[in-house]
């Protein structure tokens, strides 16, 4: 068995969080923080070791989910996942992030993603199929999709 | 006119201080410069500052100087402080160079009013090829160039409304583009907080029946999620390919764990019908396929199930086909007319004017739907 991953959830509707943390656990993963903004989004990658981070576009302190993910690519200490109901504003070269689950996400969609990524995580490249509602970003399609 | 030819035959000066002098009038070109309605004048360039040397009465009208007070001046005092400069200075270059020049030019009469003069000036060269004099026309074109300068300014008015006009529209355009991923973004928000409140709601729940009833509208709305989701992915959020959805649903529904045992079986040509039908056929498909999953194979002691699962989407003319098959236990007469997601099939059958028919596969089941899809909605997704 692989290691199970630590998941930050970075999503300012709380509803969601629940939810996700629900599913990220029912898959054997553990949730190691939840953030609503930036900022705290920023502490907790600096004081917590997290694998993939979830993370929504718009928080309450508005669009700053892409801030949120350069500010981990630029630590390099986590991997980032878009969730959101709005893919269009993912900038074309997704911030360093992996891909994108766009929101309205199914419970299976999420949970075969989980399984798709922890592959991806530790032994890479990932060799279930990509489920369907999980779009990858250019630079990861050539490394974990190549020819596909 | 003859007899001052033989005077002094080849001076051009004299014929014109002739022609001032009112004499020669037997010459028929003199007469007819004199008393055309066309305003022209004569200067000689060899005099000390090309005077006027000859005005006809036309001119004279058409400025409203007597004929003392022009003869023997230099043209610049038609000229007056609207007068274009750079018009005085064609007409400068074109003397010093000895070409003929069409201009035209503001000029002023006597009573200090203006009026446009559309000036056409001509050097005339004796056999030598020296420049005599100049002959000039004038004709008054100010009602020609009132209207030229309406026609601009009305362009002009008419180009700034219509450049207004565009933006305005731009502007609502992106108002309403903006609103519309507003809204879109907010129902796809909202779609998966229903989700998530059943969710988490059938986990508090303990009894089982409940628990399976709220799992099946867990699917049925994500089922409808799926749909919005995809129709707002696309370009065209008119139409709908419902072969993609298929693939989707098949994917999403067998990846979840325990049923990796079944197999799928796709046979899915590119499949377009519009929006508004989306949600029906969507629906319509989520119940076929997991009542398939759900009733078709036997469980095993170890909880799988295994089997076979088919989706066939054909598109025979005005036609769309769709057969959702199993290799399983069969219906067996089970037509479950009191319960709801056969209910659910048939009403959606009736709304979009299918014809749903359950086959006995042996084994299995196989269910054949067949609905009109206008032939518009065809290969037509750009
Ligand atoms: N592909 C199938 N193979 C075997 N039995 C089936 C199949 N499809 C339907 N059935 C039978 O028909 C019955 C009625 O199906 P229906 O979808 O109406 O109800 P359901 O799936 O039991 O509940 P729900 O109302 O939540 O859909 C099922 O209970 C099942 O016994
Ligand atoms: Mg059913």
């Amino acid at each position: 068995m692989t290691d199970s991953l630590k998941i930050l959830i970075v999503e300012d509707e709380a509803l969601l969080a629940m939810e996700l943390e629900s599913l990220v656990e029912d898959a054997g993963h553990s949730v190691v923080g939840w953030a609503t903004s930036l900022a705290e989004a920023r502490a907790m990658i600096d004081s917590t070791r997290a694998d993939i981070a979830f993370v929504d576009i718009h928080l309450t302190d508005g669009p700053t989910g892409i801030d949120v993910a350069e500010y981990i690519d630029g630590r390099k200490n986590a991997m980032v996942v878009f969730m959101t109901a709005n893919p269009k504003r993912i900038p074309d070269h997704f911030a360093g992030a992996i891909g994108v689950i766009a929101k309205p996400y199914t419970t299976n969609g999420v949970t075969s993603a989980l399984r798709y990524l922890q592959e991806g995580v530790r032994r890479p490249p990932p060799t279930s199929e990509r489920p369907a509602g999980f779009t990858l970003s250019p630079a990861f399609e050539t490394v974990w999709a190549p020819g596909r | 006119m003859d007899t001052k030819r033989t005077r002094e035959p080849a001076d051009a000066w004299h014929m014109t201080d002739d022609l001032h002098a009112e004499q020669g009038k037997g010459d028929p070109f003199a007469a007819a410069i004199r008393a055309t309605r066309m305003s022209m004048i004569i200067t000689d360039p060899r005099r000390q500052d090309n005077p006027i040397v000859f005005a006809n009465d036309a001119f004279l009208r058409m400025t409203g100087y007597e004929r003392h007070e022009v003869l023997g001046r230099n043209c610049r005092f038609l000229q007056g402080p609207k007068t274009e400069k750079a018009a005085v200075a064609q007409i400068r270059a074109a003397i010093a160079d000895e070409t003929d020049l069409s201009v035209d030019i503001l000029n002023y009469r006597k009573d200090g009013s203006s009026f446009w003069n559309a000036l056409y000036i001509s050097p005339v060269s004796n056999d030598k090829g020296e420049v005599q004099f100049f002959f000039a026309s004038q004709l008054d074109v100010s009602d020609r160039k009132r209207s030229e300068h309406r026609i601009t300014a009305d362009k002009e008015r008419f180009e700034k409304a219509v450049k207004e006009r565009t933006a305005e529209l731009e502007a609502a355009l992106e108002a309403q583009t903006t609103l519309l991923h507003e809204v879109d973004h907010r129902v796809k928000n909202n779609l998966q907080m229903i989700s998530s409140l059943i969710l988490m709601q059938s986990r508090t729940v303990s009894d089982e029946n409940l628990k399976r009833s709220l799992g099946t509208m867990l699917e049925r709305i994500e089922a409808l999620s799926t749909v919005h989701r995809r129709l707002y992915q696309s370009k065209d959020v008119s139409k709908f390919d419902v072969s993609d959805f298929a693939r989707d649903l098949i994917s999403d529904l067998l990846t979840a764990s325990g049923r990796s045992e079944i197999n799928p079986t796709l046979e899915l040509e590119p499949i377009v019908v519009p929006a508004e039908k989306a949600t029906p056929v969507a629906l319509m498909v989520n119940e076929l396929v997991t009542n398939a999953l759900k009733h078709a194979f036997k469980e095993r002691p170890d909880g799988t199930k295994s089997g076979s699962i088919g989706i066939k989407m054909s598109q025979p003319d005005g036609h769309l086909n769709i057969e959702v098959s199993d290799d399983g236990v069969g219906m067996a007469g089970a037509n479950g007319d009191a319960s709801f997601g056969m209910r659910l099939i048939k009403s959606l059958a009736r709304q979009l004017r299918a014809d749903i028919e359950w086959r006995d596969a042996g084994p299995g089941t196989r269910v054949v739907i067949s609905m009109p899809n206008g032939p518009q909605h065809k290969g037509n997704l750009s």
